[in-house]
């Protein structure tokens, strides 16, 4: 044998042992047939890792709320009809006692086997009257009454419109034979915090594998859940994981719809619930001129930003913020079409003119604007910022000289918190829940906390009209507010709304579960697909 | 120069100096972990709700307790798992290892052998090509290769799982187990490789190139050697040294050297646990990880010191030959 017919031989062995271990490796893939879907869920997510779902240990953001949704129940909830029972059988609001009477669901019990009553309703509002829950405000409540066993009223001091969408739909009912005895719930993390009403129990959370097990509870008493089982995964590239079959759910880019439609995947689309805007330093100048803010509302063109940063996959926002599928969107709106002229006549009137460079100056002072970005998660998926260069040339192209400045999204948010900014593209859902988004996005006195807040006061009637809206408890009379809310936004352009993605998520109908994004959103307004209406027998 | 006391001192310091850096630089980050998780969240927090949120996280006593707590081996809890940030790294460290540690002995060993056989054919047409090819191959970024692999072997064949470390919470037996786990490392782990195989063949090439002319092989080969001891046990030795330097450098890198991969393949380990850290401002958990990947560069380089020793006795530590 020569040296050269050895050396082939050697190399044939080498492929041989590669088929070999590559065919051991790839031997029992996920068959994934419909009755071991139907047994169990999995849900893939872009991060994984929200927090464990009880209310003092999830993150505070949509999807931290959704797992901890699937244990701890609500009084009413959201489905795909808007606001449906839950705990809760029925409700009304008693105008003379100004409160809510909630008749509660007998059967209800809680994981540990334990009756759901008036009390534990009582005892939740204490709690977190105590211990807040950031995801509601008692500001407005004054006390729960236990009428009996299954009947409790909960009184506010004064009116409160959005108190369904607002805490009815949100507050997660909490058992207080468990946590009475709890002198800090913000550290309880005992196997016994994770107790709840809800269709499924908590089983684990690996903070390092970024997953969850809930096991379906039984004794639900709406019927024991569609799936056994529910696991979410993190998986970073969602169409592999669904076309494996590793996964029955996941958020997709656009681009993968027309792919996973032809492989047999069910896709959903949601409504307008989360847009991108532009915040604005209106607490500096320029900015602090109307007439400003309303020259870079006609200075970009938004039609443009959706096609080339998101590909054509978007709509234009509401100047006025709410969005054009709420109940209490108004059509009357004022809107700023893309138009460069109207933009700088604008600036002309406010002094500015062109320099020697042909950037626009005013009294020799160059006008500079510094554009802020960074990565933004919306619905548990984060994206690259592709919006700033775009905006960057629009407003170069109109003379106003752009620095755009690209930081990790904790810098950014730290500096708008602080005002440390001129201008930054950020974003938020809950545009299609309860109106009460107004007042959080607006006013400091709401939303001092937010770095999506505009924490605009410099309209006094804005401001006072955002108060009333809340204590409206005629619908007609809190749509008349919302309208005339709306209309100030789009006139004062505190912030400017740009457009409002598309989403969507594909599902394997073979599952048998029909997931959907719910109308207004869940609870509070999360644009995420996982519905518990879905899994309900 | 030193002896092995002043040596040994030299690493207390070294490691008292790591562990000051790892405790203050990341407050030097802009933000906190309540304006990381509330700020641009779906809850809109009142400015007294936040004091109190701050105040309640407020934990740090300074450098002072920093080091006592760690004398009694306690890293801290984690602001947002809640958990200590010891079990923590502990959980995520065998997936780092396993992906990275295995890649890198992989990449080393098979770029050794690699290397040393072109060396040996230079000037012939396979060390032409490969060098061709591997310095290519070279240039092309993990999440290139990565992306790629992904697309075909788990999107479009399905032959192996598109992401995790393992199917999570099914009833397996050790076999199945470890089938499964293989199953989920074969592509991130074939990501390293092709990007880490090639810096390790072309430095190995390199250094065999280098000595092949050497006086010293003729002896060798005078005496009637067979040529596989030439080339390994006289020639390839002088290989070794470079090659450790860079399997402890990389190595070093542990921690946020998988980062894409591990993001790509949704791998567990200790850089995604780092990267969702930093975004969430969650001090005590990147103190943690920072501190630990410093005392593994710092045990890397005592562990090299004694192999450089060992691969070559000219070498001389703590002021002897060893």
């Amino acid at each position: 044998m020569n040296l050269v017919q050895h050396r082939r031989n050697g190399s044939n062995w080498i492929i041989r042992v590669g088929l070999a271990l590559l065919l051991t490796l790839t031997a029992g893939l996920p068959a994934g047939s419909a009755e071991e879907a139907v047994s169990e869920i999995r849900i893939a997510d872009g991060r994984g890792d929200w927090g464990q779902p009880n209310p003092y240990l999830h993150y505070p953001r949509g999807s931290g709320y959704v797992r901890m949704s699937w244990v701890f129940d609500t009084l009413v909830w959201k489905g795909e009809d808007g606001f449906q029972p839950a705990l809760a059988r029925s409700w009304v609001f008693d105008s003379e006692m100004q409160a809510f009477v909630f008749e509660l669901q007998p059967e209800a019990r809680w994981h540990d086997g334990e009756p759901v009553t008036a009390e534990d309703v009582a005892f939740t509002i204490e709690l977190f009257r105590e211990h807040p829950y950031y995801w509601i405000r008692l500001d407005d409540v004054s006390h729960a009454e236990v009428m009996d066993t299954h009947r409790v009223a909960i009184h506010l001091h004064r009116p409160y419109a959005p108190f369904i969408p607002d805490i009815g739909g949100t507050m997660p009912i909490m058992p207080a034979h468990i946590w009475r005895e709890v002198e800090d719930p913000n550290t309880f993390t005992g196997p016994a915090a994770f107790i709840g009403s809800g269709p499924y129990r908590f089983v684990d959370f690996d903070p390092v594998q970024s997953s969850y097990l809930y096991e379906a509870f039984p004794d639900y008493y709406l019927g024991e859940p569609k799936a056994g089982r529910l696991v979410y995964l993190r998986a970073g590239q969602a169409i592999a994981a669904l076309r494996n079959r590793e996964v029955d759910l996941a958020s997709i880019r656009p681009e993968m719809v027309e792919p996973l439609q032809r492989q047999g995947f069910e896709i959903v689309q949601d409504e307008r619930g989360w847009n991108k805007k532009l915040m604005i330093n209106h607490r500096k100048a320029p900015f602090d001129e109307r007439a400003f803010r309303q020259a870079l509302a006609h200075a970009i063109d938004r039609q443009a930003i959706i096609d080339r940063s998101q590909r054509g996959f978007g709509r234009p926002a509401s100047f006025g913020l709410l969005s054009p599928d709420h109940d209490l969107y108004s059509p009357d709106t004022p809107d700023y079409a893309h138009d460069p002229e109207r933009a700088l006549e604008l600036l002309r009137q406010l002094g500015y003119g062109p320099g020697p460079d042909g950037f626009l100056q005013k009294d020799g002072e160059p006008l500079e604007v510094e554009l802020l970005v960074s990565n933004i998660t919306a619905g548990g998926q984060t994206a690259a910022d592709r919006d700033g260069e775009v905006i960057k040339a629009q407003l170069e192209r109109l003379g106003i000289r752009t620095d755009l400045v690209n930081l990790e999204q904790g810098s950014t948010d730290t500096r708008i918190r602080e005002w440390n900014f001129d201008l930054a593209v950020s974003g938020h859902g809950g545009i299609a829940g309860d109106a009460r988004i107004l007042n959080e996005m607006i006013s400091s006195a709401h939303g001092a906390g937010s770095v999506n807040s505009a924490r605009f006061d410099a309209h006094p009637e804005l401001n006072r009209l955002l108060d009333a809206q809340l204590r409206a408890m005629d619908p007609e009379e809190r749509r008349g507010i919302v309208a005339q809310i709306q209309h100030l936004h789009a006139e004062e352009l505190p912030a400017i709304p740009l457009y409002y993605p598309d989403a969507f998520a594909a599902f394997n109908p073979d599952s048998g579960v029909r997931w959907f994004y719910t109308p207004g959103g869940i609870a509070k307004g999360i644009p995420i697909p996982q519905n518990k209406v879905s899994l309900f027998p | 120069m030193l002896t092995w006391r002043g040596h040994l001192l030299a690493y207390l310091l070294t490691a008292l100096v790591m562990v000051y850096l790892s405790y203050r630089l990341p407050g030097w980050l802009p933000g906190d972990f309540v304006t990381a998780m509330y700020a641009d969240s779906h809850v809109v927090l009142g400015a007294e709700q936040e004091a109190a949120l701050r105040e309640r996280l407020q934990v740090d006593g300074g450098f002072g307790s920093y080091l006592l707590a760690l004398a009694r081996l306690d890293w801290g809890t984690s602001h947002a798992f809640r958990v200590p940030v010891s079990d923590l790294i502990l959980n995520a460290l065998p997936w780092t290892l396993l992906l990275m540690g295995g890649a890198h002995l992989l990449a080393t060993m098979l770029g050794f052998v690699a290397g040393v056989e072109a060396a040996w054919r230079r000037g012939g047409r396979i060390e032409r090509t490969s060098v061709g090819g591997m310095t290519v191959l070279q240039g092309v970024p993990e999440i290139g290769t990565g992306v790629l692999l992904l697309m075909v072997f788990a999107y479009h064949l399905g032959w192996l799982p598109a992401g995790g470390g393992a199917t999570l919470y099914v009833d397996h037996g050790f076999a199945e187990r470890a089938l499964d786990v293989l199953r989920h490392l074969a592509l991130p782990l074939a990501t390293l490789l092709l990007a880490w195989f090639p810096g390790n063949f072309l430095l190995a090439r390199a250094s065999m190139v280098l000595v092949l002319g050497q006086s010293f092989l003729d002896t060798a080969r005078a005496k009637g050697l067979p040529p596989i001891r030439v080339r390994y046990a006289h020639a390839a030795r002088n290989v070794l040294l470079p090659m450790a330097t860079r399997f402890g450098l990389r190595f070093a890198f542990m921690v946020t050297g998988a980062l894409v991969v591990e993001t790509i393949f949704s791998y567990p380990g200790l850089g995604t646990l780092l990267f969702n850290a930093i975004g969430a401002r969650d001090l005590p958990l990147i103190q943690g990880i920072v501190l630990f990947s410093s005392l593994a560069v710092l045990g890397i380089n005592l562990v090299l010191e004694s192999v450089y020793a060992r691969l070559d006795p000219r070498v001389r530590v703590y002021g002897r030959a060893l």
